[in-house]
């Protein structure tokens, strides 16, 4: 029997436990009521049921400030705290324990997605949907909150009450970027609950017009852009942190995370094509129930262990309990699904190959497939492991990048396309006459990458690619700026104006071809190279640059030791750090000395260090065109966010967006 | 917006279904094409020593994980080169790498080395484990690899 409850031993822990157990019995009434209210068309039922996600969000929330107030009073009667935090951290590294380790990371899930309801709560509009997307969120949330309550309670009380914690994980101690990387990444995998949620609701009630898709794409764009940026922010903590030079490693934990990105982005362009031309209904409710279950697959693989990653917390019982959640939601999504297929009726014809929605479908296929792969790649020890009983074999990154590199070049090409073309139908001779300037400059700005000695053909494609892209974003808006001329309207910021959505979307491609020239320079010209300096030497000739050790020192800090190396890399200074911490042994953990720069980063990395102070060995790293990759993610999300801005004057031929602003 | 229930049932459109068979297709094609043609040569296999002897014909030249205790180490600090032989107890190969080890590299340590043999010796492109505190010597195959794999 799970022990939940003491109240001798610990106040707070008792007061967290509580507020717990009482969310999950608001939370088992409301999913009742909502049923309810659905099955009976009970209003009164329906609207106990949304006020009772109020309740579950007040004392989720009063938990997780609960243990917020415990690891910033270094409560150690609270078991959380005890044994991720310790009295030696600083402010902000307590504050980002809460989601450090794996109760209080569930926690905060449980937490958001209660703020996602509890925000869908207020803005559900009175239909025949709102009963059933409310049950939708309760199921998850009865997952969330339930397993918080019991198997993985941050609150289960202490047989002794230790006099100092064992304090957080000194891997995440090392940057600022884990306070926002994992905080961004949920508030992503969270968001993504909420058209989930209403796809259920459109497949129970069968009102499966495409209201759902219009209530729904600020929820899921919004979802979107925080996790791009969750996706990208983890790469740059790995950057910044793991000492290596390089942001991605096809880990997978990564992969993870990655899944769910391409799943949501074929559905962001896919609930388009049934927004304006009323097809693929039933290819939206599957893409949007793969996305979410692979949020949940994500978290399975991160938390039970049966995947070998970097990230993989420890196992337990929260793995087992996270694969019958997935099995549920993958059961009921795909028999939902299944059962109304048949209702499930496109109007008009199937899209034509050559139109805006063939191009959409054409990346749809792309996304799917990239997805596909990744999870087969992720996979695939362990199914090697159960069917070969060949323990420990592991895919390198050369599989992954054999079909991302083809697939991504696709995605680029399609990325151009698309926007170009009508709906409906496109004539071929249209079409030539349209792609012809975008091909020129693509195949131009490929002879000049070439010409300035650039050999690897991905790295020209993608230069090409990206050329294609921006003359063809560039062609489209400079039509639209001198028709609105023609007509006496405004300029550039009027035209934004009025089709937020449009130029944010064009905005979103321009931020991904930033990031996809990042990619490409920085992993095929990155250079690395490794050497010894000693003190007061002649400066070494390293990768162009002249490197000459300073001096190395010991600095005593709170929670450990850092060894400092001052090193002068053409006579700028760098100091690049070796950590220990109290709680991590003698396991060294690099902090790199980073110069940003626009055409590239120089990055070193004290390796290792002479007790005697007289030499260290350094590893130096030049890779070009990294931080186009945080640019673009920034140009990305700045996209995203401007599409969601209502428009000056709504098009007349939109008019659900102005009758419902409450939602949309 | 409000339809009635319960939803006609809907109509049969006569609708080719060849677009999406070759559609599906291709997908099951070119995963199935990308993922065995492609897996079977990046698979890394992890082994230890007295494995490696034992699979010789099948694992020389690939890339490979191997574990196993650190001997007779030889390490310029001023050159980066490393040396030493990686055993399990009964088999044992000469390691070689370059690239910066820390003093915490000592005898009798276990270590992951990622790499492939050429001839006897292994040449490492990288030090998975580069120590552990509290090695005990394994009895057995299976203990070294899970101690290892904890310490991974």
């Amino acid at each position: 029997m799970l022990n939940l409850i003491s109240f001798d031993a610990s106040p707070l822990g008792a007061l967290g436990q509580l507020s717990l157990l009482a969310a999950l019995a608001f939370t088992l009434g409301g999913t009742w009521l909502a049923a309810l209210g659905g099955l009976k068309a009970d209003a009164r039922a329906t609207e106990a049921a949304r006020r009772a996600v109020w309740a579950v969000f007040a004392l989720v929330s009063l938990s997780t400030l609960t243990l917020m107030a415990a690891l910033l009073g270094d409560d150690f009667s609270v078991r959380y705290v005890a044994e991720h935090s310790m009295r030696a951290s600083p402010t902000w590294i307590k504050v980002t324990s809460l989601w450090g380790a794996l109760e209080g990371s569930i926690l905060l899930w449980a937490w958001l997605l209660a703020g996602y309801a509890f925000i869908l709560s207020l803005t559900l509009r009175r239909d025949a949907l709102r009963p059933w997307a409310l049950a939708a969120m309760y199921a998850s949330l009865l997952f969330f909150v339930g397993i918080c309550a019991t198997v993985a309670s941050p609150f289960t009380p202490l047989a002794q009450i230790p006099a100092d914690g064992r304090g957080p994980n000194p891997a995440l101690q090392n940057h600022w970027m884990m306070a926002v990387h994992p905080v961004l990444l949920y508030l992503g995998f969270v968001g993504l609950a909420v058209p989930f949620a209403y796809a259920v609701a459109a497949l129970v009630t069968g009102r499966l017009s495409d209201h759902w898709v219009v209530v729904t794409r600020r929820w899921t764009l919004t979802a979107w852009a925080l996790l791009t940026a969750a996706i990208v922010a983890g790469g740059w903590w790995s950057y910044e942190t793991l000492g290596w030079g390089g942001y991605w490693a096809w880990d997978p934990v990564e992969n993870a995370s990655f899944i769910p990105w391409l799943l949501a982005t074929a559905f962001l362009h896919s609930i388009q094509i049934q927004e304006r031309r009323g097809l693929m209904r039933s290819w939206n409710v599957w893409l949007i129930v793969l996305a979410y279950a692979s949020t949940v697959l994500g978290t399975f693989l991160n938390r039970s262990g049966i995947v070998q990653s970097v990230h993989a917390f420890a196992g337990g019982p929260v793995g087992p309990v996270f694969l019958g959640f997935l099995a549920f939601l993958l059961v009921a999504g795909i028999g939902l699904a299944a059962w109304r297929a048949p209702h499930l009726r496109d109007e008009g014809e199937p899209p034509a190959a050559l139109s805006r929605e063939g191009a959409f479908l054409a990346g749809n296929w792309l996304f799917l497939v990239f997805a596909v792969m990744v999870l087969v790649g992720t996979l695939f020890p362990t199914i090697v492991e159960a069917v070969q009983g060949r323990r420990d074999t592991s895919v390198g990154p050369a599989f992954y990048n054999a079909f991302a590199i083809p697939l991504g070049l696709g995605l680029l090409l399609m990325m151009g396309v698309g926007p170009l073309l009508p709906w409906r139908r496109a004539e071929g001779q249209g079409l030539w006459r349209a792609l012809r300037p975008l091909l020129l400059a693509g195949a131009g700005a490929a002879v000049i990458a070439y010409a300035f000695g650039i050999r690897g053909v991905g790295v020209l494609a993608t230069v090409g690619l990206s050329a294609y892209n921006v003359v063809g974003l560039g062609l489209l808006t400079g039509r639209a700026l001198r028709a609105s001329r023609a007509s006496g309207r405004g300029g550039v910021v009027g035209l934004v104006r009025e089709q937020p959505r449009r130029y944010g979307a064009y905005l979103a491609h321009v931020g991904l071809v930033v990031m996809a020239l990042g990619i490409a320079f920085s992993s095929a010209y990155r250079q690395d190279a490794q050497v010894t300096l000693n003190v007061g030497a002649a400066p070494t000739k390293l990768l162009n640059e002249s490197v000459a050790l300073q001096t190395i020192r010991p600095v005593q800090q709170p929670y450990g030791r850092s060894i400092v190396a001052q090193v002068l890399i053409d006579e700028e200074l760098f100091e690049a750090r070796l950590n220990t911490y109290v709680q991590g042994g003698d396991t060294l953990f690099a902090t790199p000395a980073v110069r940003y720069g626009l055409l590239g980063d120089t990055y070193l990395v004290v390796t290792a260090f002479d007790p005697g102070g007289k030499w260290a060995s350094v590893r130096l790293i030049e890779s070009p065109l990294v931080s186009w990759i945080w640019w673009g993610t920034l140009i990305v999300v700045l996209g995203a966010g401007l599409t969601l801005v209502t428009p000056r004057r709504a098009p007349a031929r939109a008019p659900a967006l102005q009758a419902a602003p409450a939602t949309d | 917006m409000t339809v009635p229930n319960p939803l006609p049932q809907a109509r049969r459109r006569k609708k080719n279904p060849l677009p999406t068979v070759l559609g599906v297709l291709a997908l099951v094609g070119l995963t199935a094409f990308l993922a065995f043609g492609n897996l079977g040569k990046s698979l890394e296999y992890f082994v230890t020593p007295t494995e490696y002897v034992q699979q010789r014909a099948e694992l020389e030249g690939r890339p490979l994980r191997i574990g196993g205790l650190v001997k007779a180490v030889q390490y310029n600090p001023q050159t980066l080169d490393l040396r030493f032989n990686v055993t399990d107890g009964s088999a044992s190969f000469p390691v070689q790498y370059t690239g910066a080890v820390s003093d915490l590299f000592k005898e009798d340590q276990g270590v992951v080395v990622r790499g492939e043999f050429q001839g006897d010796t292994f040449h490492a492109s990288e030090l998975v484990v580069k120590h552990s505190e509290e090695y005990n010597v394994p009895q057995t195959q299976a203990e070294l690899k899970d101690l290892l794999r904890q310490a991974e």
